[in-house]
């Protein structure tokens, strides 16, 4: 199919795409590289007036290091940071989320910004990046304000972007020495959207983890202080200590119902579990092998 | 949009473009992507289309050197950029060795994969360190090819992998390029493009659909909202139709054709996607255990997208006394092409956020707080059809009988 008509603007720099999202008028969709909202268009699920197209603006094409913070402007790829074109503070992490993103030639124009504010619940940056405690930095002609990641998801396909508003950098901390990443997505065929994400953040030398389940019906399901999935405790033997049944009853409690449905995300994150036992203790830093 | 609304005009859009080498320049309209743009504005036909949403690579291209989707590509978004089709790499040294051995391998029948499949295998020649199965087959996962089998295919890519390795030609690392998507410049490369804002298009109203009274139901899903009401008072109020009406965000009602049947609308707003639903529900409900049944149809305007569907409610004391719990089974099936992009966990979020939003106003409504605004569009997002369906047949059904 092909899309209803349109009209397009790109403009040059941020201050005036920021004045025409306040501006214009009727339904305005803002689009990156065009990986969601294409095929939205072309079905014509989706028929704005006016499409903005924001990879004009140089400042969004942008990486940055602040302190142990790599702040990765909103129209970086996924191949950007699959290819390493980006620094990495997550010992390769975001590199092998990337590899496994949808298509190579997906990759090549999907962009980080565009995936977070599509929030698909089953895409891999909405779980993984809340895993890692991201922030976005929002702004729009009236000032700019950052939300964790968390916040900013609201729901399936659901941002906390006020009208006039839009995502312009993601911030994510680094991974610290100790810190133990496991991410695993299941797919029953490459590149589709997951079926369930499991992804940790643990840190067993203090004791705290951070533990998010991924393509469920919603906003990604965030435990903060995931010790209760450890038997109380989160130390070298988290592999060891994970407790399915907790995290089954974690899953009943949010509301999943389906028991097969509640197997397949406990397995999924047990496997990110042991997956991040073994990157703590001999790092693997190859991408992924998805190409 | 006073400017935009005078008149139909040219909204096409000036267009640069470096096609195999050649700069081209031409108008297309904003809507149209870069593969009808090379195949109807250029006669470039190899470039071929199938799914045209991404997914099955037909249109794979090399923009500024590297595969992209020409179907998600529209053309001002690639304004500037270098286009390399299938009919560009004629004397290209990997796709000539592609070429033999996609022959040698039987690496084709039809044929209609073949120009994206060729160029996505170039890609893999070009950055797989070696000739490994497995990252072949991963790589060339979103490329479809219904003859095959893929097994030609893979044996063609690996044998032109391992002979260049053999011959001491090694992988590149996705070269140094500028960040940001390929193909699109940045604010300095290419002037900013303005197209004029189309007029506002006449939006028609869908086609009221009849209520079938026997269907099947492809998705299920439960939903209990409460409410600090008791139930008497609650069931009473889903009597009144415009009362439920008005607290179901987006709803409005439109008619009463018989006693037993509503028509009304429903806006859904899920993400990106507005969808405007107009239906007819018939409605039943029982006072001795204060339950209720709301058969309804409905589809979208244009009439691509149609749902059928039903909801049983069930009021029921709720936990604290004097408070009721509304116990909602709704089973719904929905065709077109928001049923090919919908997944019903979407939906079933998206109702669980208008349900809440529902609650919230009824129990205002029951509290004599003034209704909320009727109808228009509540910025309540999630999977469009679905959802209204349900909401609509929801709010029908209270209207059976009025007080």
């Amino acid at each position: 199919m092909k899309p209803a008509p349109f009209a397009y603007e790109r403009p040059g720099d941020l201050s005036a795409l920021l004045a025409r999202l306040a501006d214009a008028p009727g339904r305005v969709k803002l689009m990156a590289g065009g990986q969601s909202l294409g095929p939205m268009l072309n079905l014509r699920l989706v028929e704005p007036d006016l499409v903005l197209d924001i990879t004009g603006v140089p400042e969004l094409r942008r990486a940055a290091i602040e302190g142990d913070t790599l702040v990765l402007g909103a129209c970086v790829t996924h191949a950007d940071i699959e290819d390493g074109r980006v620094p990495d503070v997550t010992k390769g992490a975001m590199a092998r989320v990337a590899s496994a993103i949808a298509y190579r030639p997906v990759r090549n124009r999907g962009t980080l910004g565009g995936s977070l504010v599509h929030a698909d619940p089953a895409a891999d940056w909405v779980t993984s990046l809340v895993a890692l405690g991201a922030e976005v930095e929002l702004a729009s002609a009236s000032g700019r304000r950052r939300l964790a990641l968390d916040a900013f998801v609201t729901g399936a396909l659901d941002v906390a972007l006020a009208p006039g508003e839009m995502l312009v950098a993601v911030r994510i901390p680094g991974l610290g020495p100790g810190i133990a990443w496991g991410y695993v997505k299941h797919c029953s065929k490459i590149g589709e959207f997951a079926h369930a994400i499991g992804a940790v953040r643990l840190d067993p030398g203090a004791g705290h983890g951070r533990v998010v389940i991924g393509a469920v019906e919603g906003a990604p399901l965030l435990v903060p202080e995931a010790r209760h999935l450890f038997g109380g405790r989160i130390g070298p033997d988290f592999a060891d200590r994970f407790e399915a049944a907790a995290a089954d009853a974690l899953l009943r409690e949010a509301g999943m119902t389906d028991a097969v449905a509640r197997h397949v995300h406990v397995t999924v994150l047990a496997r990110a579990v042991a997956q991040a036992a073994t990157t703590l203790f001999a790092p693997t830093r190859t991408v992924s092998e998805a190409a | 949009m006073s400017a935009a609304s005078t008149a139909r005009r040219d909204t096409s859009l000036s267009l640069e473009l470096m096609v195999n080498g050649r700069a081209r320049s031409l108008r297309a309209e904003p809507r149209t992507h870069l593969a009808d743009v090379l195949r109807d504005g250029l006669d470039l036909t190899g470039t071929h289309l199938g799914c045209e949403h991404g997914v099955c690579g037909a249109c794979t291209v090399l923009l500024d050197g590297e595969p992209a989707r020409a179907c998600l590509t529209f053309s001002g978004a690639c304004a500037g950029a270098e286009v390399t089709t299938i009919e560009g790499l004629d004397d290209d040294a990997i796709a000539a060795e592609l070429r033999a051995a996609f022959n040698r391998e039987h690496a084709l029948q039809c044929g209609y994969c073949t120009p994206g499949m060729l160029i996505a295998a170039r890609d893999l020649v070009l950055r797989l360190p070696e000739a490994d199965e497995r990252r072949i087959r991963a790589g060339l996962s979103g490329n479809l090819c219904r003859c095959t089998g893929y097994v030609g295919i893979v044996r063609a890519v690996r044998g032109v992998i391992a002979e260049r390795r053999a011959r001491g030609i090694g992988p590149t690392t996705g070269g140094h390029r500028g960040l940001g998507p390929v193909g699109a410049r940045d604010g300095h490369g290419v002037a900013a493009i303005r197209s004029p804002v189309a007029h506002a298009r006449p939006v028609s109203e869908p086609q009221v659909v009849q209520v079938v009274e026997d269907f099947e139901a492809a998705h299920r899903f439960e939903q209990i909202v409460t409410v600090a009401h008791p139930p008497e008072t609650v069931f009473a109020l889903f009597g009144n139709v415009e009362a439920v009406a008005a607290c179901l965000p987006g709803a409005a009602l439109t008619g009463q054709p018989a006693p037993d049947t509503v028509e009304g609308a429903l806006e859904v707003r899920i993400g990106p996607i507005a969808a405007r639903f107009r239906g007819r529900a018939r409605l039943t409900r029982d006072a001795e255990t204060l339950t209720g049944r709301i058969l309804g149809a409905g589809s979208d305007a244009g009439g691509r997208s149609a749902t059928q569907g039903e909801i049983r409610y069930r009021v029921e004391p709720g936990a604290a006394p004097g408070t009721a719990r509304i116990v909602l089974a709704v089973g719904y099936t929905l065709k077109g092409p928001l049923a090919q992009f919908g997944r019903p966990g979407l939906v079933r979020d998206l109702a669980g956020r208008i349900g809440a939003d529902f609650a919230a106003n009824l129990g205002a409504h029951l509290s004599g707080a003034p209704a909320p605004a009727p109808a228009g569009l509540n910025p309540l997002r999630l999977l469009v059809k679905m959802l209204t369906a349900s909401l609509r047949r929801r709010l029908a059904a209270s209207g059976a009988r009025r007080p």
